[in-house]
């Protein structure tokens, strides 16, 4: 019985780390951004709130919240609503398989830094991935705009697409390591003193194009393009309203995948053990955020690829390359070369 | 506590495929048939059944239902003229189907014993389907794989045929 308790009291504290950890890192992400793109374009970004501009976060929150409640004429309340949270759950869900380091001893039990240990991990990762795209298609749908509408389309069509191609690219990984479960992914790399990307440089810069296109970066993001057509399918949305929809995607979707992706290619937690007994944590979260730091760096350097060539990129190019690559793999793997 | 988490999720699962049919807004069923599919998906994690719940959420729930999302949501319902009224001969041949179906569940449900046997469970999911998939049921997964083969060239092949003419 004391077990029961202990463990429940293990998953609440772990939920509540990881939804409090990606929340607040999500907003700050947002100073972190426009800092960035300051400097990238030889401004100085966000100054004056704070040392720094380091309370911008707090001030836009703040503005969203009090800005005056808009409801477009002709929408489909339920629907416009519930949109905005079938945006935000999925992208905060792909955090319950992600390992944030090694498992550890704590009052004689073993724990695991990650919500829930499941064996097919990756696959949910791909299914909490391409969930994103039910917040896209019913925000555009019940927004009642044809504008909102036209984007939440394309943009779903680019999601699923680029769904499979990133399923595909992550398969010769799973078959490299032999499972599907995360933890058995970075203590294969670990074994072997290689990280997967140097056996699969191909399948990491597929994964890079495809986690752009799936949280709506440059230069696959034509359907949302700030400048030329105001975010497409959340035109309608107002306030926080609207203020969610690129906190889930653009930070939230974004840092998930570039910590998968450095669970897959880049050896997760692996790393000389300078930190003390937190080296695997820092390890983890120095990787992660050198791959956000490329995803922003491309998003504030390309331009944009043109809509009809977004798709038939992903159908035409992307994917038979990584059919080709996975099945080079396999025989790599069969054949223990 | 499992016996609880299964049986919220089967709540759930049994009231959204009520809403799925009850529901009249072509776009609502589509929510509703989604969180059926999400109950159904999460029964299967609640029986450590991983792999076919992972399956049942990337195929049913992101590839099948996005795509009935998307040609739902393109059809113009407001210029569609649709039965506002109450389908009654329907419905009055229905109760008395349903009232067998119901009754003859509830009567195999007490009348035979459940089984108790345990089963115990392949430490690894993932491998222990496909190795099954890949040597005992090959045959018929093969047939199958090919069967949704030939639907799919049929389906671009009628779609062509419109393209053309």
């Amino acid at each position: 019985m004391n077990d029961i308790i202990f463990y429940a009291i293990v998953i609440a504290v772990k939920i509540l780390v990881v939804l409090g950890v990606t929340l607040g890192l999500g907003a700050y992400l947002t100073w972190y951004e426009r800092k960035f793109a300051g400097h990238l374009q030889v401004r100085r970004g966000p100054t004056v709130v704070g040392p720094f501009g380091l309370l911008q976060p707090l001030a836009d929150g703040i503005k969203l919240m009090t800005k005056a409640p808009i409801l477009p004429r002709g929408i489909d309340t339920t629907l416009y609503y519930l949109a905005i949270m079938m945006a935000l759950i999925p992208a905060v869900m792909l955090f319950a398989v992600v390992p944030f380091g090694p498992s550890f001893k704590f009052m004689g039990h073993e724990i695991k830094p990650i919500v829930a240990d499941l064996n097919i991990a990756i696959l949910y990762v791909f299914a909490m991935g391409s969930m994103a795209a039910y917040g896209t298609l019913f925000a555009g749908w019940a927004s009642n705009s044809k504008y909102a509408f036209i984007g939440s389309l394309r943009k779903a069509a680019l999601i699923v697409s680029y769904e499979v191609v990133l399923g595909f690219a992550a398969l010769s990984v799973i078959l490299l390591a032999g499972s599907m479960n995360v933890f058995d992914i970075v203590n294969a790399q670990i074994r072997s003193g290689i990280w997967y990307i140097v056996y699969q440089p191909v399948s990491f810069i597929l994964f890079l194009f495809c986690m752009l296109a799936e949280s709506g970066r440059v230069p696959f993001d034509i359907q949302e393009a700030e400048a030329e057509l105001v975010t497409g399918y959340n035109v309608e949305y107002g306030g926080m309203k609207f203020g969610i929809f690129p906190l889930a995607e653009w930070y939230l979707n974004t840092l998930g995948l570039c910590v998968i992706a450095s669970v897959l290619y880049l050896g997760g937690w692996s790393g000389p053990h300078i930190f003390g007994s937190f080296s695997g944590y820092i390890w983890l979260l120095a990787k992660s955020f050198g791959l956000l730091f490329f995803v922003i760096w491309v998003h504030w350097t390309l331009p944009r690829y043109q809509a009809k060539d977004v798709v038939e990129f992903a159908w035409k190019y992307l994917l038979p390359i990584s059919i080709v690559n996975l099945v080079f793999t396999a025989f790599l793997v069969y054949f223990k070369v | 506590m499992e016996f609880l988490a299964f049986s919220i999720i089967a709540l759930i699962s049994v009231a959204s495929a009520f809403g799925t049919i009850l529901v009249k807004n072509p776009i609502h069923v589509m929510v509703w048939f989604l969180v059926f599919i999400l109950g159904v998906s999460a029964s299967f994690f609640a029986l450590q059944a991983d792999l076919l719940a992972g399956l049942q959420l990337v195929i049913y729930a992101v590839a099948i239902v996005v795509f009935y999302v998307l040609v739902i949501t393109t059809i113009p319902w407001e210029k569609i003229k649709m039965f506002d009224g109450f389908y009654k001969k329907e419905f009055f041949t229905a109760i008395p189907a349903f009232l067998l179906i119901i009754g003859s569940v509830f009567y195999l449900v007490f009348k035979s014993k459940l089984s108790t046997m345990r089963v115990s469970l392949p430490k690894d999911n993932v491998s222990a389907l496909g190795g099954a998939l890949f040597t005992k049921y090959i045959v018929p997964f093969e047939l199958a794989s090919f069967i949704l083969l030939i639907a799919m060239i049929g389906a671009i092949i009628f779609g062509k045929e419109k393209a053309n003419g």
